[in-house]
């Protein structure tokens, strides 16, 4: 398991990696240029629009390995949690990671199946998962339906909010922040290496390492052509329950959720449009409820069919939830990889061009873990956890 | 009866205000076959709210009456279809209309997704309300909130009332008030409407308004109510004894007023939040008509909802020609004159607002939060504000915040010279918070029985 | 005509026929609608529909007090049920 001890870490690197352009300020870019502003490292993030305005402004703040299948991507969940816990006990983010359990929710015998299967799996990972009875049920949650037949309480797990994580850190760092910057290109020298970031219509900021951490953005500036496919993800946000009904410890996970997320043996539900329904009781009373997978599309529209089918399926498993008022609903656009794995490390030929990005629906849960760990790829020091699986040569990327 | 599918409709016009019903009439006469919805149970909008069954009207001129006579009874004989207790919850990205018949005692509320060819949108105005502190407490309405009141009562609310403000608003509810025995503590006015006479001479192109305005102003003065130029309230604080306690500051004195309610109004807008702009592919042909698409009054709203349901009926393809948009003009240069006049001589700079002054009241966020946002950013955008901030983020969806909280951020220099309201609210459905169980009702479905809208058949 | 009574609170009181729930109320003497979510309190305002500062609860749906007419026998009561409501104004999600 990964140290958290890295969260003093504000020494200056051995080797000053110069002045570092980020591309992009979500929560990926603005955590990299938080750890490497405090070890004195400059830093410029250059933002297309506004902190937080894509996926990191828009998700629900799962920090959390409940669905996730022992492997790289569950070692790195795990990271995850140790990096949010490490930060919110030294400072920069107390108060911003709340821990709580997860609880998935079988309704009907074949998901109880799925679902035991699951929690032994999440078991053998090592993450402290237990079934609950059906009299445990309705004493703990005595919020969900009566035909939920399984509960797993998955315990160690959290939540944050993606773009209050990324206002903090931005404040917390010392690096220059530009909003509405978008980046067009990067200027080269004879072995490859970048030496200025292009931000069109001429403007060139010099540089001496650059980390695009820009999303679906990422595809055009490395040429990671077919690498990333956008997947949209409809959320619902009620009103303010206000005390009028009760709120379950941690998010509702719906065990076919699973399958949506193929997850779980019985196959991914690789449809261009699918559901899964997760119900998060936040902070201020109100619930975000989730949401749909929708590939390929990049607009943040909602449409009266996704946003019924998801609240018909929340009220059947919280029936509660009826009686509340739908305040908004809204769209994300998550960075999918066609190989399901992030793209994190060195662009082959280019020494100095790092990139991060394609943490699909766990950008909130990885991003500071990730943003400490690029930083240190970026300082020329070895990481924590060996990410040779998530290199971008993996599509070789065309020297630009 | 005949049955239509909700795939039948022509043109959906939402809003029984002036401009929608003035648009259902045009499209009526073009041929179309027209649904129109509104919120409340009767005609009328706000400017023309009917009284309760049983209560007087308010006074109205003469004018005024017979415009809004000669509007109901063609809308009467038009054959448009009305649907009362129905409210536009928003287009999909399907371009379905999302109506919401709502709940009464006797039928639970539902959503009903409604296939229109075009949409006129005529939701009218909201109110500007300056904040300032105690603006949130119990007693403290919106002038047009306490019109609406004296025009479904016939009478106005018990108690002491202050006006206060600015606009020409305050003026006609303190008259209404007068005629109905019953006038205003006091008006207290920020501009010097009367400081600037060669702008009140422009009022003489347009008669109508002269005449309103000199009857108006003579009433006051008989009844010798108070007008306070140059003035603005400063705080309003709930007194020991149920009343609110306000003081207001004019030039070098201040002065305090003990009363039970007072209404506050600084100017009105359009209520265009959240409405979708651009027609969905495969949506209806979207327009907006009257006070929702520039607040001009009830005289421009009639014309523009004219002009809106016939350009509904030529963007459906018949052959109509287009309508002068002359009365409209006339109209916003009337009102221009009135906003000069009423042009604050003194507002409240952000800074002069106490931290604890309430900016979004859904989301109880401060001057004091807009303060703390501010510092340390540049350049903030409007989705950081929405964000870290929370403002525009509750129940009313930005529509009691979105200006203050835009009005404060370019005051205060946080270069934030371009940011507008619409910025933090946004294009969205729900336009307004809808109930879950409301959305999740069937109704929608053309197979669906209680989905289907009835229309009597011509 | 015989007098017509609603319930707020559980307290019995009358209207008038078409009268809307903020203004039954307001004629009662009820100017404070109670508390809202947010540690304010709920109380008309606008009129139209648009603040959301009248919310209620009615058969424990909330709607707007100004909208919403009175029906003889309904039971409304304020939007926050008991004393209690979410202290944590200035934390959101």
């Amino acid at each position: 398991m990964l140290s958290p001890s890295f969260h003093n870490d504000a020494a200056p690197p051995v080797n000053d990696p110069g002045h570092v352009v980020i591309v992009g300020a979500g929560i990926v870019g603005i955590s990299a240029a938080f750890f490497l502003s405090r070890r004195g490292v400059q830093v410029t993030v250059l933002e297309a629009a506004a902190p937080a305005a894509g996926a990191s402004g828009a998700s629900d703040g799962a920090v959390s390995v409940a669905s996730k299948r022992p492997g790289l991507m569950m070692q790195l969940g795990l990271a995850g949690i140790a990096t949010y816990r490490a930060l919110a006990s030294g400072g920069v983010l107390a108060g911003e990671f709340r821990e709580r359990p997860t609880f998935i929710v079988a309704s009907n015998a074949a998901e109880a199946e799925v679902l035991a299967e699951h929690a032994a799996a999440l078991a053998g990972a090592g993450v402290t998962v237990r079934l609950l009875a059906r009299a445990e049920i309705t004493g703990l949650l005595p919020m969900v339906s009566e035909e939920v037949v399984a509960v797993a309480r998955v315990e160690g797990e959290g939540h944050a909010i993606g773009y209050r994580v990324v206002e903090r850190l931005a404040r917390a760092g010392r690096f220059t922040l530009r909003r509405s910057a978008p980046v067009d290109g990067f200027v080269r020298d004879k072995t490859g290496r970048v030496t200025a970031v292009s931000t069109g219509q001429g403007g060139l900021i010099a540089a001496d390492a650059v980390l695009v951490a820009a999303g679906n953005g990422s595809e055009r500036l490395l040429g990671l052509s077919g690498a990333l496919i956008p997947r949209k993800g409809q959320l619902l946000l009620t009103e303010r329950a206000a005390g009028r009904l009760g709120a379950p410890a941690g998010p509702l996970m719906s065990s076919r959720y699973l399958l949506s997320k193929g997850a779980a043996k019985g196959g991914p539900a690789d449809a261009a449009r699918s559901f899964g329904l997760v119900i998060d009781p936040l902070a201020t009373g109100q619930f975000l409820i989730g949401g749909t997978r929708e590939d390929g599309v990049t607009n943040t529209h909602n449409d009266l069919a996704a946003v019924r089918h998801i609240l018909r399926e929340a009220v059947t498993l919280m029936p509660d939830l009826a009686r509340l008022r739908l305040l908004r609903a809204f769209s994300g656009i998550r960075t999918a990889t066609v190989d399901r794995l992030p793209i994190v490390g060195a662009v082959p030929g280019a020494e100095n061009l790092f990139v991060a990005t394609g943490f699909e629906g766990d950008g909130i849960c990885l991003g500071p873990f990730m943003g400490e760990l690029v930083h240190r790829l970026i300082c020329g020091e070895p990481a924590a956890v060996d990410i040779n699986a998530l290199s971008p040569a993996r599509f070789t990327p065309r020297a630009a | 009866m005949t049955e239509w599918k909700s795939m039948d409709i022509d043109l959906l016009v939402v809003g029984g205000g002036p401009a929608g019903m003035a648009a259902a009439v045009e499209a009526r006469q073009a041929g179309l076959q027209v649904l129109l919805v509104d919120q409340r149970e009767r005609l009328g909008g706000a400017i023309y709210c009917q009284p309760d069954p049983g209560c007087a009207p308010v006074a109205m001129s003469a004018r005024h009456r017979a415009r809004w006579q000669a509007l109901s009874r063609e809308f009467a004989a038009s054959g448009a279809a009305v649907e009362f207790h129905t409210s536009f919850a928003g287009l999909d990205s399907e371009g379905l209309a999302l109506l919401e018949r709502r709940a009464s005692a006797g039928e639970a509320g539902r959503v009903l997704p409604v296939r229109a060819r075009a949409v006129v949108l005529a939701v009218g105005a909201v109110e500007r309300i300056a904040p300032l502190p105690g603006w949130e407490l119990p007693g403290v309405m919106s002038a047009g909130g306490l019109q609406m009141m004296m025009k479904r009562r016939g009478a106005v609310p018990v108690g002491r009332t202050l006006l206060a403000g600015s606009g020409p608003l305050l003026l006609a509810v303190a008259s209404q008030m007068v005629a109905l025995g019953q006038p205003p503590v006091a008006i207290i006015e920020r501009a010097r409407p009367f400081g600037q006479p060669a702008e009140l001479l422009k009022l003489l192109a347009t008669p109508g308004y002269l005449r309103e305005a000199l009857a108006i102003l003579a009433r006051l003065h008989k009844a010798r109510v108070p007008v306070l130029h140059a003035t603005q309230l400063t705080s309003i604080r709930l007194a020991a004894g149920g009343g609110l306690e306000v003081e207001c500051r004019g030039q070098g004195d201040e002065r305090r007023f003990s009363v039970d309610r007072v209404a506050l109004h600084d100017g009105i807008r359009p209520n265009d939040f959240g409405l979708p702009g651009g027609a969905a592919t495969g949506g209806p042909v979207l327009s907006r008509a009257g006070d929702c698409r520039e607040a001009l009054g009830a005289v421009a709203a009639i014309e523009d909802g004219k002009r809106a349901g016939r350009e509904a009926a030529r963007m459906l393809g018949l052959k109509l020609p287009a309508m002068s948009l002359q009365p409209v003009k006339r109209e916003r240069r009337a009102q221009a004159v009135l906003a000069r006049l009423f042009s604050p001589a003194l507002t409240t700079p952000p800074a002069d607002l106490p931290d604890e002054t309430v900016i979004c009241r859904c989301e109880n966020r401060t001057a004091g939060d807009l303060r703390g946002l501010l510092a340390g950013h540049d350049g903030l955008s409007a989705r950081e504000v929405k964000l870290n901030g929370r403002f525009a983020m509750g129940s009313c969806q930005g529509r009691f915040c979105a200006d203050a909280t835009v009005d404060f951020l370019r005051r205060c220099g946080a270069g934030a010279e371009a940011l507008e309201a619409s910025h933090l609210t946004g294009r969205r459905w729900p336009v307004r918070p809808v109930g879950i169980a409301t959305l999740l009702a069937e109704g929608g479905a053309a197979a669906d029985p209680a989905s289907v809208i009835r229309i009597e058949e011509e | 005509m015989s007098a017509s009574f609603f319930f707020w609170r559980g307290e019995k009181l009358e209207f008038q026929p078409g009268q809307t729930v903020a203004l039954a109320l307001e004629a009662a003497g009820q100017r404070d609608f109670g508390p809202s979510a947010t540690g304010l309190r709920q109380r008309y305002f606008c009129g139209i529909g648009a603040c959301q500062g009248c919310l209620v609860r009615i058969d424990d749906t909330v709607v707007e007090a100004c909208l919403r007419p009175v029906e003889a026998g309904i039971r409304v009561e304020p939007l926050v049920a008991g004393p209690s409501v979410d202290t944590d104004g200035g934390r959101h999600d």
